[in-house]
């Protein structure tokens, strides 16, 4: 062990499996299945719901508990890191989603920048349950996911995780439902305002116009690589636009259309803008 | 209960973009430099004018750098480059107490250990003449040829990842470019993102 980061306990998760062990064994409906865990990271299988809604679409979500100061990735991981993945073996007529990504925490470490998560994450994904799922059995689902977590050091990891749900006519809330609330708060609404691309000086500009615009914007992120340095950018008022100006990447090739950003205010609502090059219509809006 | 997600526009991952610190320029004279390597020698740049160079920034306790090395990947570079003449220049930027810090002996075991095949394993403890070069992960990679110019800098290759199943997939830019210049071809990849662990700088 190289480095003193011994601070989640080590007994809790053996415990953890343990429990779930038994859990599967006798059968008990439980919500949240298996947790893995090393000393810099935990992750869980879990559902927002304790059962499954034939026709509806369930969330379940990659629970993520890091160790103080240790991290893993947004879609766009910044400067070094590789996002999260995960693979999705599901029963037959079940379809997975992408994942649900919550607006991201800016790591700065020092000459790069990172965009991730840190204390407790999760990372949602909504489940379509097919409208013919029998009431009464049960599916299992299948996950495997792959991180790669930080702190000075990196280290991948995997974990093939399960959930075990009954298929009912209605579901309950389950033991993680907070962190399911947490993440949809944490989620990007989409902008009511149009976004447009300014090349400057070897910037590259972000006019956001519209009324009600945040009134505190706290930060921005960039969805898509090679577009724009991952440093923070900056952020002015100016003549009633909200103007993002960040350094143009080492590695820009073309211009994404559009271009997506996750604006963060200081109240830590977020939006997802998408940026275009072109004059946006204002005839419809 | 439906909660409404907005859902983010799936994308392949890539990793490195930063224009935080300057450094060199494809087209442009690669900087000289002197360093210490594993065996107490004094190796610079310029002693190798009227060859080809390959730099590559190493640190041995990175998951990506193992990924290439444990996977034979990177020894078979080195050994190919070397044997058709080209001179590989391994470096650690690694400083004093941090991940991948090596002393001449470690060194000398790290290359052993994987059957490596560099010219030379440098030393660059202080940084320079990483931050010189804009190195920012390990890996990073640089080309230099016989005449001094940088030909290619960038990622080992195309697809960012710690998993080796993911090589046979990828495009090897150095020995695709290293293929190139020999041939007297233009390089069809001058430079990628490159990918891995941060360069462990000190302070």
């Amino acid at each position: 062990m190289r480095k003193p980061f011994a601070v989640l306990p080590v007994v809790l998760p053996v415990m953890r499996i343990f429990a779930a062990a038994f859990a599967s064994l006798l059968t008990v409906s439980i919500a949240h299945a298996t947790a893995v865990a090393d000393e810099h990271l935990e992750v869980e299988l879990v559902g927002a719901r304790d059962a499954l809604v034939p026709g509806q679409t369930a969330w379940l979500g990659l629970r993520l508990k890091h160790a103080p100061q240790w991290h893993t990735y947004w879609i766009n991981p910044g400067d070094s890191g590789l996002p999260t993945k995960l693979a999705w073996t599901l029963p037959a007529g079940y379809a997975a989603g992408g994942i649900a990504w919550p607006a991201p925490k800016r790591f700065d470490l020092g000459e790069l920048t990172n965009f991730g998560y840190d204390g407790e994450a999760l990372l949602p994904v909504p489940i379509k349950v097919p409208a013919d799922a029998a009431i009464g059995t049960r599916a299992h689902l299948a996950l495997e996911a792959k991180w790669l977590v930080c702190h000075e050091e990196c280290i991948p990891g995997k974990a093939t995780l399960v959930l075990d749900l009954p298929i009912a006519q209605t579901a309950a809330d389950a033991p993680y439902r907070q962190l399911f609330t947490d993440a949809y708060t944490a989620q990007p609404q989409p902008a009511p305002w149009p976004a447009q691309i300014r090349l400057a000086g070897g910037r590259i500009e972000i006019a956001v116009r519209g009324t009600d615009l945040p009134a505190a914007p706290h930060d921005v992120f960039p969805v898509q690589t090679r577009v724009v340095a991952n440093a923070p950018p900056h952020i002015e008022t100016r003549n009633g636009e909200l103007v993002i100006s960040f350094a143009k990447s080492d590695y820009f090739t073309t211009m994404p259309k559009p271009f997506d950003l996750v604006l963060l205010d200081r109240s830590a609502r977020s939006w997802l803008l998408h940026a275009d090059s072109t004059e946006p219509s204002t005839t419809h809006r | 209960m439906s909660l409404r997600i907005s859902i983010l526009a799936a994308f392949t991952a890539a990793v490195v973009s930063s224009g935080a610190f300057a450094a060199v320029t494809v087209g442009s004279a690669a900087p000289d430099f002197s360093l210490p390597d594993a065996n107490g020698k004094t190796q610079t740049l310029s002693q190798y004018k009227g060859k080809t160079v390959v730099l590559e920034w190493n640190n041995p306790g990175c998951p990506f750098v193992q990924k290439h090395y444990s996977s034979g990947n990177i020894p078979k570079q080195q050994a190919d480059a070397t044997k058709e003449g080209v001179v590989w220049l391994t470096i650690n930027s690694g400083a004093s107490g941090k991940q991948g810090h090596l002393d001449n002996a470690g060194a000398q075991a790290f290359v052993a250990q994987y059957h490596a095949a560099p010219s030379a394993y440098l030393f660059d403890g202080d940084g320079k003449v990483g931050h010189l070069y804009g190195a920012k992960t390990t890996p990073h990679m640089y080309i230099v040829d016989a005449g001094g110019t940088l030909r290619y800098m960038g990622g080992i290759d195309s697809i960012a990842s710690t998993d080796k199943d993911d090589l046979a997939k990828a495009t090897q830019y150095v020995p695709q470019a290293l293929a190139e210049l020999k041939a007297g071809k233009p390089i069809s990849v001058k430079t990628s993102e490159p990918y891995g662990c941060a360069v462990k700088y000190g302070p």
